[in-house]
């Protein structure tokens, strides 16, 4: 396999070298590079973040920040973490590196686009960090909540442009990945071989198609009401402000799926490589990735039970919510049953999974108690909350996103990082999480709001204890990522298929070389099959 | 495995993008429709200060260039480059003459006192206030795709020009078209909505 | 005060009810995942067994869930009734949000801010608006939580029953302040409550 050349050693375009052959380069393994260490840049200055907070609130009163600088902190967490990490990190790293191998393509559809894609990311970033400086940074929360966040005076307008732009980056990455699977599969890549992970892209990328747009009409809208103070949102005239919060969750609930779904797909993949085992359920799994994409757009008003808006609303909406909670539990069912009888060998990839099957559905399940009229109306925007999505944005998506680079770690750069410093750092993550979180739940019962800066003393055990889960858990977080680093450089060099895969990514080189198949592949049957291995032993 | 050549999946990509356009005037359209239910008599003393010549005028112009747009790709499956080359000027013409006719509305209107955040606005009904509002974000936003389409209009000329779009490549005119033929889909949700039924 | 039921026990129960479905499959998933890791690791069983699927095992997993989820949505949905309904003869409170404190307007039109003082045994209820950015009116030892938005009226009750002091908060973010916006309720008796309430302002305003 050596004699082959890497994608890393052939430029593309051909005629350029050095630091110009990725800036212009149209490979979508490049692209994926590209996006792999800009988006861990950007995850990394929010963990920091994240963890500046935490310490702020260990001790009650002015700890290390004033008010000011409080909210415009968890402001930028929030900015950074959805739009800069958790939105695109998946599909615009796998997705763009993984999802054309696994369909037997060459590269994307359009290659021209999804190097623009990347281009509008680093703009949007650009201008988040812009931001930051002249009237100083926005203080809104990640909402933009009207009429606060046009009536403050920090630059609401430039982070809103900026995440304007990034969701016009994920919508081309939509475009390009629909139009791949749509266009550029195999022949014999019919619909119901395709690997799980693409599934879920796919499902992703039509929910991006359905919500992004909606997000960018309510933010450009916020921004003409800050240059042009329309009042289409001012209740002094006629505006109503609830209107724009039903536009706003409209995007940013089915939102939350555009987060989950391509995670999930990685542990689809990684349950039966490890397990040696067909996936249980594989018909099931793509049609609850589908059931996630429709329903979940019709649930967005479960953010709103204490905003005012009518009773039969509340009604509809929660009904909804538990509705859309099933394809999610089918999904956990199905990992579980794909365990039983496998032939299971314990790696990184396999620990982070199982992690993440634990701390979703920790998600999952406190999920229902939001979905609930009742019981949300005292839970919502309470540190409840924040522990809930926590545990299925970081606990789900988070730890998938940390399966999928210890499990695609071999394929992209053709070494191995440190199982030992893996393993711990995953444990140091976990224990982390569960000593930060956990609390998080209790005070947030006790009555514990979001977004505070200081509290009253009755919440001051949780969050000293919650301060230590999240240092132990940033360390964890920093330790994985340098093992993998170290990995790129030190790491043993592995050959095509490590773990024993079977999905067509594994039958290309590691890394791969620059067209990726030299003929076209043969397709399975069956995308999951892998009696091959007990043939060979026997 | 060349993706160049696979036209329909060109167009399918167009397609998808043009569908997020829809939803992005769908939000709008939703604005409209709520506050049309909270302010039915506003929006309606609102929609008669509205010229129903110029929204009827620009809405022929569209309709012109949209037909001018569909002939050129004809024009250009037959290989009369001229034709196609002309037919896609005067569709560029019309879009000048519709923002020029949307220019001198909008001055009018400003003229009058009526815009964001006018004292006249302000003192009026709050129905009349987001009446105005939404016109002008909508009509704004219309206008902006416009320019849009009119730029990619122009793209597609010089590549005409240049022999780069034959009747065996001319997908990106067909393109433009689509996109063309989406801002005037648009217009005529817009025009009915202002102009007509008010 | 005996047959007016107070909605906050109903919304624990609720709480409970849901809360202690998912302990049960939390463990169950936890339990069965490790069990198989285990049991099934490669040493001790090198080859798999090829199980694509069981339609009889996926419908109950379909169906029992979505009966469960259902009953749970509907215990939620009850307690929330329970939230809106208001009984008959509650003292009503006109509670204003605004940056960053909450003004108190009661029926004989003193002026409070931050000081919600009610008599015990009586439902309560609070009509709530804003005089500027959006904020949210909490009471947790009640449950309750309604947003106070400018150019709404909201409302929300309680049943007074126990003398003592609670913490109320904003809950919806509202600027440099919202931290700092609180205040105390404090359940008092009949009579301190009318002592109280015809007392002159002197120190608010």
């Amino acid at each position: 396999m050596t004699d082959v050349k890497s994608f890393f050693e052939t430029p593309a375009p051909p005629k350029y070298s050095g630091i110009l052959s990725w800036l212009i380069t149209t490979d979508h393994k490049r692209i994926g590079i590209l996006y792999l260490f800009s988006i861990l840049g950007w995850f990394a200055l929010a963990i920091i973040i994240g963890l500046l907070i935490r310490l702020e609130l260990m001790f009650i009163g002015e700890t290390i920040f004033s008010p000011e600088q409080y909210n415009a902190l968890f402001t930028l967490h929030g900015v950074i973490m959805i739009f800069l990490f958790i939105i695109p990190a998946i599909p615009a790293i796998f997705g763009n590196f993984i999802l054309p191998i696994q369909v037997g393509a060459d590269d994307v559809f359009f290659p021209k686009i999804n190097l623009l894609s990347w281009y509008l990311y680093m703009l949007g970033g650009l201008l988040a960090i812009i931001s930051l400086f002249g009237d100083g940074p926005p203080d809104t929360g990640w909402t933009f909540y009207v009429p606060f966040s046009v009536s403050t005076n920090t630059n609401v307008s430039l982070t809103i442009a900026a995440a304007f732009i990034l969701g016009f980056s994920s919508m081309l990455t939509a475009i390009n990945f629909i139009t791949t699977i749509h266009r550029l599969k195999a022949s014999q890549m019919k619909w119901m071989r395709i690997p799980l992970f693409t599934w879920s892209l796919y499902a992703t990328g039509w929910v991006q198609l359905l919500a992004t747009p909606i997000i960018a009409i309510t933010l450009l809208l916020v921004m003409f009401e800050r240059w042009f103070n329309i009042g289409l949102f001012d209740p002094d005239r006629g505006g109503d402000p609830i209107l724009y919060q039903h536009l706003f969750w409209m995007y940013s609930h089915p939102a939350v799926y555009i987060m989950i779904l391509p995670g999930m797909g990685i542990i689809s993949e990684i349950i039966p490589t490890f397990a040696r085992k067909s996936i249980f359920g594989y018909k099931a799994i793509v049609f609850s990735s589908l059931m996630i994409a429709v329903a979940g757009s019709l649930v967005w008003a479960h953010h709103m039970y204490t905003s005012g808006m009518s009773d039969t609303a509340v009604f509809v909406f929660s009904l909804l919510t538990f509705i859309v909670a099933i394809p999610s539990a089918i999904k956990v069912f199905s990992w579980i049953s794909t365990l039983y009888k496998g032939s299971i060998q314990m790696s990184p990839p396999l620990f982070y999974a199982l992690c993440f099957i634990y701390l979703f559905s920790v998600g999952g399940l406190t999920g229902l108690v939001l979905g609930a009229a009742g019981p949300d109306i005292h839970v919502h925007d309470t540190a409840f909350v924040v522990a809930h999505f926590h545990f299925t944005m970081f606990g789900g998506t988070g730890f998938a996103f940390f399966a999928g680079l210890h499990y695609w770690w071999p394929k992209l750069f053709g070494r191995m990082y440190n199982f030992k410093t893996a393993y711990l750092s995953g444990v140091l993550i976990t224990v982390g999480f569960m000593f930060h979180y956990v609390p998080m739940f209790i005070i947030g019962l006790q009555g514990m709001p979001r977004r505070y800066h200081d509290y009253l003393p009755q919440f001051e055990q949780g969050n000293y204890l919650a301060g230590y889960g999240a240092v132990i858990m940033v360390i964890g977080m920093f330790m994985m990522l340098i093992n993998l680093l170290i990995g790129i450089k030190k790491g043993a060099v592995t050959d095509s298929n490590p773990w024993g895969g079977v999905t067509l990514e594994w039958q290309v080189p590691s890394p791969p070389p620059l067209h990726n198949f030299v003929s076209e592949p043969k397709i399975m049957d069956y995308p999951y099959d892998f009696s091959r291995f007990f043939k060979k032993n026997k | 495995m060349q993706s160049s050549s696979d036209h329909e999946g060109s167009k399918l990509g167009m397609w998808l993008f043009l569908y997020t356009e829809i939803m992005l005037f769908g939000g709008l359209f939703v604005l409209y429709a709520v506050y049309y239910h909270k302010f039915t008599d506003d929006f309606i003393a609102g929609g008669q200060q509205l010229d129903t010549f110029f929204g009827t005028l620009n809405t022929v112009i569209l309709l012109i260039s949209s037909f001018a747009v569909a002939a050129a790709i004809t024009a250009i499956q037959n290989n009369s480059k001229k034709i196609a080359i002309i037919l896609l000027g005067s569709s560029l013409l019309c879009g000048f003459l519709f923002l020029i006719n949307k220019y001198i509305e909008w001055s009018h209107k400003f003229e009058v006192g009526i815009y964001p955040n006018s004292e006249k606005l302000l003192e009026s009904d709050p129905g009349l206030n987001i009446f105005f509002g939404l016109y002008y974000v909508i009509t704004g936003l219309h206008g902006v795709h416009i320019i849009i389409g009119m730029a990619l209009l122009v793209w597609s000329l010089v590549r005409v020009k240049s022999n780069h779009i034959t009747d065996q490549n001319y997908v990106l005119l067909e393109n433009a078209g689509l996109y063309w033929h989406l801002v005037d889909l648009i217009w005529i949700f817009i025009f009915p909505l202002f102009y007509l039924i008010l | 005060m005996g047959n007016i039921l107070n909605p906050a026990e109903q919304i624990d129960q609720a709480f409970v009810y849901i809360i202690g479905f998912s302990f049960v499959l939390l463990f169950l998933i936890t339990a069965v995942m490790i069990y198989f890791v285990v049991k099934y690791r490669r040493n001790n069983h090198p080859i798999s067994s090829d199980i694509r699927g069981n339609w009889v095992l996926e419908t109950v997993w379909v169906v029992i869930p979505t009966l469960i989820a259902l009953s749970m949505f509907w215990v939620g949905w009850e307690s929330y009734l329970g939230l809106r309904n208001v009984p008959p003869g509650a003292i009503e409170i006109e509670l204003i949000g605004q940056k960053y404190s909450w003004i108190l307007i009661y029926p004989n039109d003193k002026e409070t801010e931050n000081e919600l003082v009610v008599p015990l045994g009586k439902p309560i209820k609070l009509n709530i608006s804003s005089i500027d950015v959006i904020h949210s009116f909490f009471l947790p030892a009640y449950r309750i939580k309604v947003d106070a938005v400018k150019g709404l009226s909201t409302y929300a009750w309680f049943l007074a029953d126990k003398i003592g002091e609670y913490d109320f908060q904003c809950t919806e973010y509202c600027g440099t302040g919202h931290a700092d916006m609180n205040g105390k309720l404090r359940i008092v008796s009949a009579e301190a409550y009318e002592e109280w309430l015809n007392q002159a302002d002197e120190d608010d305003e």
